[in-house]
């Protein structure tokens, strides 16, 4: 697809902001204009790097599962992390990589839970592993913000 | 638009018989107000043998919200604090009569010559900053010293324990969360078991919280006065370092944590809130304030983003909400909670 998405979003972004809310009288159009734009700008970098972030983010919950041997999870949720750590992704389309996601990170919830009972010194350990693991991800997951005016 | 015109004219009309040949010019949606539709119009008619022309403001309930929120809230804290010397528009008319507009609505005066800032600008308010930064924590502070009770608010209001504010609030925002989310939240999630194992000590008194004090949620004009404070539908009893908390947020200040509002050197914020409103400030208790309006915000936001989904609020505002202030949200309060789980492991 040429030109290349993000770019198309990029111009049109600029041609909404700059062109076509400019030239609209009422209020509420004309901001509405403005975010529609300011959304399609951000779209161009989630475009371009939607899947890798998902992907990473995955593949990092499946690596942190296989590191919770021995801390004495309770119930099944060993055995649910074990089996979640082999898991592999359905497809690369965003609304499969979305689902796992999801079902990825109500594991982890879980598993933030059941270290925080535990509250021994490996435990605390792999906690604030986790919590590392939330801030990188919600780092690479920062949406740009154009600098206007 | 010349239909809620025509009709907000047959409704003025109802509550004024007093007026002649009345009439409703200049009506322009105000966009931005994502928890009510808001109108801006001139009612003009004739009185007494004089032409009366009068700028109001309309805000009707939506078809779906930002947040859910009872209107009548809302106007009684106008009523509340427009003899108070806190700037408020003065409140006219409340109507939960659906025959009008088809949804429930309160009038109030349109104040003229302001403007409100966004949010989400880098500077926005320029060289006036100096000037609003003053009285916008010194306004916060005079709404927290109010006794609620002789004002008004004490009886219409729930009254919760003090030492249940905190625990209130926060079911509450967890409830929305887990109503609302289209996807885990570990983030949100994390914070509030947090927050749940570290409770603030109590306020020593139940006061007036605003509950979205902030940024673009304020009339100035362009001399740097603020002539009036805005929003007041989450407004409750509890404890004011809340509504503190909330406008210190870094979101609010395209995430700066020094310069709360993007106003004034943090310190200076907090002294002068605590010289206005009489309180000390708990360092403790506000540091558990303050992961609380993180978590409250990506509350609202994740509701956004689910009326946005459903499509029953398709304004684009609702998005933008969900993507962006989600995005800064999980990304301050994980840096947060980092620390702290980091500081605990050690």
């Amino acid at each position: 697809m040429k030109p290349d998405v993000p770019l198309v979003l990029q111009h049109s972004f600029g041609k909404l902001l700059l062109e076509v809310a400019p030239n609209l009288t009422a209020e509420y159009a004309v901001g509405n204009t403005s975010v529609i734009g300011l959304m399609m700008f951000m779209s161009a970098a989630e475009f371009e790097r939607g899947a890798q972030l998902r992907a990473e983010e995955n593949a990092e919950m499946r690596a942190i599962f296989e590191e919770t041997g021995g801390l004495g999870l309770p119930g099944d949720l060993q055995k649910r992390l074990g089996a979640a750590a082999g898991g592999r992704e359905a497809s690369l389309l965003i609304s499969d990589l979305d689902a796992e996601n999801d079902r990825l990170k109500t594991l982890l919830i879980e598993l933030q839970a059941a270290l925080e009972e535990l509250d021994s010194q490996p435990a605390r350990k792999l906690g604030a592993r986790i919590w590392g693991f939330l801030r990188q991800a919600a780092e690479k997951r920062k949406l740009p913000y154009p600098s206007i005016g | 638009m010349e239909e809620i015109a025509e009709k907000f004219a047959a409704y003025l009309s109802h509550k004024m018989p007093q007026a002649s040949a009345l009439a409703v010019e200049g009506i322009s949606r105000i966009h931005g107000g994502a928890s009510r539709e808001t109108y801006r119009l001139t009612a003009r008619w004739q009185e007494g043998g004089k032409e009366v022309s009068r700028p109001l403001i309309l805000r009707r309930d939506p078809v779906a919200s930002l947040i859910e929120t009872e209107r009548d809230l809302e106007f009684n804290a106008y009523r509340a604090f427009h003899p108070t010397g806190v700037p408020v528009p003065e409140p006219l008319f409340l109507e939960t009569d659906e025959k009008w507009l088809e949804r429930s609505f309160f009038v109030m005066e349109q104040i003229e010559g302001c403007q409100a800032a966004s949010p989400f600008s880098p500077d926005p308010y320029g060289e006036l900053a100096p000037k609003i930064g003053p009285q916008f924590f010194t306004i916060l502070g005079k709404i927290a010293a109010q006794d609620p009770g002789a004002i008004g608010l004490g009886e219409s209001m729930e009254k919760p324990a003090p030492e249940e504010c905190w625990k209130r609030e926060l079911d509450y925002w967890e409830g929305e969360i887990d109503k609302d989310t289209l996807i885990a939240q570990p983030i949100a999630k994390g914070a509030i078991r947090w927050l749940r194992r570290n409770p603030p000590p109590p306020p020593k008194e139940l006061r007036v919280v605003h509950g979205d004090y902030r940024t673009g949620n304020f009339l100035f004009n362009d001399a740097g006065e603020i002539k009036s404070i805005l929003d007041w539908e989450m407004c409750h009893l509890g404890d004011p370092l809340e509504d503190l908390a909330w406008a210190c947020d870094p979101l609010w200040a395209f995430e700066n944590e020094e310069k709360p509002g993007g106003l004034l050197p943090r310190a200076e914020a907090l002294k002068l809130w605590e010289e206005a409103s009489g309180l000390t400030i708990d360092p403790k208790a506000f540091a558990w304030w303050e992961i609380f309006a993180m978590v409250k915000g990506l509350a609202i936001w994740i509701s956004a983003g689910k009326e946005y989904q459903a499509g029953n609020n398709t304004d684009p505002v609702m998005a933008l909400s969900s993507w962006y202030c989600t995005d800064v949200h999980n990304r301050l309060l994980s840096k947060r909670m980092q620390e702290i789980a980091e500081e605990e492991a050690a």
